[in-house]
């Protein structure tokens, strides 16, 4: 099959995206227009994406067009519809029923979304006089907005005026959503330091689901070794593991950008904690992803155009218990490392060599096909295929992976 | 020397899976028979060879349990000269260096980063200057000089030929499927001997069960809350500042750097502070690193430990991190590994696993297998020896991910040897040949090693058999 010229565009200048358009001899979309319609290959902001789907745009993509996002997103990657979908999911579970097909939903910490759910979170922090509490924007991104909470008095910051423990509603000072999240105060610490795991997954379809797992990520260090000490409450460098936010330590390497890789971490679990630990870490790790998808698999609008690269952000506790943090629908492309920057131009290029093989645009049919495994990609989860069929496939792709 | 009594034998043999096998064969065979004598068991066991099984088992089991001297003196005595030249210039360097630190203190833009006693490219100039002294003993093959060699020293080495028959089952490794490697982790957690646990670490390891076996084969797998207090004791030491440890936290920057060790770097420390402070070093390690004489009026001395630290010292930490979360775990296996294996890397020595003996042999090896790599790098001023050192030296710490790095270790404890670290030399520069010959001169030597590289155990092992 020859390699068409497709057209591409993308809203990031990033080296990761480009290159691999280059190196596939595309051409780059010379029309400006923000909705032109001039590509077959669009990597896209989620705003044109939303803009591109809205139905006042009168933008219909052809047969001959991809882009990189489903139209709304947003219910599995803004924090507060996270949330809401997974607790959605939850009750609409038969637990019996969930409980055989191996859905698990407990890696969620207890979470609030402000405003909304004001008066039941004060009731639980009543009920956990030493519990610390995360708060965050529902939807900003790189750890902007983000404090640690002990006294009910510190939300302050986001309602602009005193707040008190006796007061039965919010009133947030901007119109965006909080989340708010029982801190896990005992983290996984590896040289007393806290981390939490960047995972990459891919969705090409989501009705039938049909999940990819990438392996390859990484570990996202924290600068400073990690208490519980009161004092050190704000010190973001002990507690958020964001790289945009530990770039600016006096610790920060900029050689290894506070980045370990997955392999080594999963090399360093097996070896100091056995091999079952291990196993029902990545076991239980699967399940998050594949939950988490599952709860909006009936909301997520599925169009044959869309696939979607999540950045899955998840903590270990100190008992290897994996917390979901968030979903990120744009991950970073910014590479910080070339070890980073290897990663990162082969995880997009194994993407592409999912959704357009050979650079054609696959029907459905061929969506379905049975191949497992392409580049650092397997198949987690392939809904398409029969139970018996998908049970043996899910230990495989295990297997591959690991 | 610690001798075991019968109990105590007949103890070690019984946690001895070999043991339990020649016990089954003894009984298969003689099950038939209505009264059994002693007669009749020795006529059998010899017959079929189990008392010579029998007789190695209890002889491994006596030769292990008797505590290894520290090797001070060598067979050869410019050797033990040049050990006190060695040391004699490292106190010279010390002087040096502590000179450079208080320069550093005065001056904040003096970035003069060469803080160390020694690194390895040091240790190779100084075996560089020996002659050819002493005759060679009848025992061993002579090494026939040559004089584009770079080391120049007549001392008994085994014949190279003899190493690469002995890992070249390595070749036949194949991948184990997951049955056969529960069986191997049902062994470690069954089998206590030593020569048992050896055979294992010949062949394969399973990740989970690696910080077992070590411990096993150290015989530390009961002892956890005696090496935690002994720990203990020498972090509480750690309070009292030496100037070693300067140059200790200076050594770990560049582990601190590196993507794999990085999370380490305040154990890797640690590990070290307590090292040089374990005055048990000296009684453990299996050849003394440098002639311990007490310098008149100088200002430092050796550490307790006998030895200066050198350059790259984390390194030998670094990997035994993944294998526990406990420090004092951690502490305890870099101590035994340095003590028995790594502690003949930095040891003028002649003995099999001193760094002149591999050197000598990776330089047998490659001039008479690769003619035109040795002759080629020795022309465009570059020798193999120069160009391996590192690797060598540090065995591979830094150059190869840590699963692989582990396997280095496996092997050393299977073969209770240095020697695997002969071939994946000479697999590393067989593996570059190609590019190798075509560079014109050190920078594009240089070059080729700078580029972004992934080492594997089995692919250098495979390389290393390619002629």
């Amino acid at each position: 099959m020859q390699n068409k010229k497709l057209k591409w565009k993308s809203d990031f200048e990033k080296s990761v995206i480009i290159e691999n358009f280059v190196n596939r001899g595309w051409t780059k979309s010379q029309d400006k227009e923000e909705d032109s319609s001039d590509w077959n290959v669009y990597w896209a902001t989620v705003w044109n994406v939303r803009n591109i789907f809205n139905p006042k745009s009168g933008f219909r993509l052809n047969d001959q067009q991809i882009i990189n996002h489903f139209p709304n997103h947003y219910e599995l990657t803004r924090k507060d519809c996270m949330v809401k979908n997974l607790k959605r999911f939850k009750r609409e579970q038969d637990k019996e029923t969930y409980e055989q097909q191996g859905w698990n939903f407990d890696f969620l910490p207890t979470t609030y979304v402000f405003p909304g759910e004001y008066s039941l979170f004060v009731e639980e922090f009543h009920r956990c006089p030493n519990q610390t509490w995360i708060v965050k924007p529902a939807a900003r991104s790189q750890g902007k907005g983000i404090f640690l909470l002990r006294k009910i008095q510190q939300l302050k910051k986001i309602a602009g005026t005193t707040v008190t423990s006796n007061m039965t509603q919010l009133n947030l000072a901007s119109k965006e959503n909080y989340v708010v999240s029982k801190y896990i105060d005992n983290p996984l610490l590896i040289g007393g330091k806290k981390f939490d795991l960047r995972m990459y997954v891919l969705v090409t379809n989501y009705k039938p689901l049909k999940v990819w797992i990438y392996n390859k990520g990484f570990g996202r260090f924290c600068n400073e070794q990690y208490t519980t000490d009161v004092a050190e409450i704000e010190n973001m460098f002990v507690h958020l593991t964001n790289v945009a936010i530990q770039q600016y330590s006096d610790k920060y390497s900029q050689k290894h950008g506070g980045k370990y890789s997955i392999d080594a971490l999963k090399f360093y679990v097996e070896s100091a904690y056995g091999t079952e630990a291990f196993q029902k870490m990545m076991d239980d790790i699967h399940n998050i992803m594949l939950t988490s998808l599952k709860s909006v698999q009936a909301v997520i609008q599925n169009d044959k155009h869309c696939f979607e690269m999540y950045g899955y952000d998840i903590l270990l506790d100190a008992n290897l218990k994996p917390w979901l943090i968030e979903i990120n629908a744009s991950p970073s492309l910014t590479t910080t490392t070339p070890v980073d920057k290897n990663l990162k131009l082969n995880l997009i290029n194994d993407v592409y060599n999912i959704v357009l093989p050979n650079d054609d645009f696959p029907d459905n049919e061929q969506k379905q096909q049975q191949i497992t495994k392409v580049g650092g990609f397997s198949v987690l989860y392939d809904e398409s295929l029969d139970l018996m069929n998908r049970k043996a496939q899910k230990r495989q792709s295990v297997k591959i992976w690991k | 020397m610690q001798q075991l009594d019968n109990q105590e034998i007949l103890m070690k043999l019984k946690s001895s899976k070999q043991f339990w096998d020649i016990k089954k064969k003894l009984k298969q065979g003689l099950g038939d028979q209505q009264k059994i004598g002693v007669n009749d068991i020795q006529k059998f066991a010899q017959s079929c060879e189990i008392e010579d099984q029998l007789t190695k088992l209890i002889s491994h089991i006596l030769r292990k349990s008797k505590k290894r001297e520290s090797l001070k003196e060598d067979q050869i005595e410019f050797l033990n000269t040049s050990k006190i030249k060695w040391t004699e210039l490292l106190f010279k360097n010390l002087d040096i260096v502590h000179q450079k630190t208080k320069n550093q203190e005065e001056d904040d833009t003096n970035t003069d980063s060469k803080l160390y006693i020694y690194d390895e490219k040091n240790l190779l100039a100084f075996l560089q200057t020996f002659k050819q002294q002493q005759q060679s003993i009848a025992l061993y093959q002579n090494v026939q000089f040559q004089s584009n060699k770079l080391l120049n020293v007549n001392i008994p080495l085994k014949s190279s030929q003899s190493i690469l028959d002995k890992y070249q089952y390595l070749l036949l490794q194949e991948e184990l499927q997951d049955d056969k490697i529960n069986k191997i982790r049902k062994q470690i957690e069954n089998e206590h001997i030593d020569i048992e646990l050896e055979k294992i670490a010949q062949t394969f390891v399973p990740n989970g069960e690696r910080c077992l076996l070590y411990l096993k084969y150290f015989e530390f797998d009961h002892q956890e809350t005696v090496l935690q207090q002994n720990f203990a004791k020498l972090q509480k030491e750690c309070s009292n500042q030496l100037f070693y440890d300067e140059l200790l936290e200076i050594d770990g920057h560049e582990i601190s750097e590196d993507t794999f060790y990085f999370v380490f770097q305040e154990q890797i420390l640690t590990c070290l502070k307590c090292f040089i402070r374990d005055r048990t070093i000296k009684e453990n390690i299996r050849i003394q690193l440098q002639n311990g004489v007490k310098k008149e009026h100088a200002e430092f001395q050796l550490p307790v430990t006998g030895f200066f630290p050198f350059k790259n010292i984390s390194k030998y930490v670094a990997p035994l991190c993944y294998l526990s979360t406990k420090i004092h775990i951690i502490y305890a296996l870099f101590k035994e590994f340095f003590c028995r294996y790594f502690c003949f890397l930095h040891a003028i020595s002649s003995e099999n696993n001193s760094i002149l003996s591999l050197c000598m042999q990776i330089e047998e090896i490659v001039s008479t297998r690769s003619p035109k790599l040795f002759h080629h790098l020795k022309v465009i001023g570059c020798d193999t020896l120069k160009l391996i050192i590192h690797q060598l030296v540090y065995c591979f710490i830094g150059d190869m991910d840590p699963p692989h790095i582990l396997t280095i270790y496996d092997s050393i404890i299977g073969h209770d040897s240095l020697e695997i670290l002969v071939i994946l030399c000479v697999g590393f520069l067989n593996k570059y040949k190609p590019k190798l010959l075509l560079a014109k001169n050190q920078e594009n030597v240089q070059q080729i090693f700078s580029e972004l590289r992934e080492d594997r155990f089995q692919e250098l092992v495979q390389f290393a058999y390619k002629q």
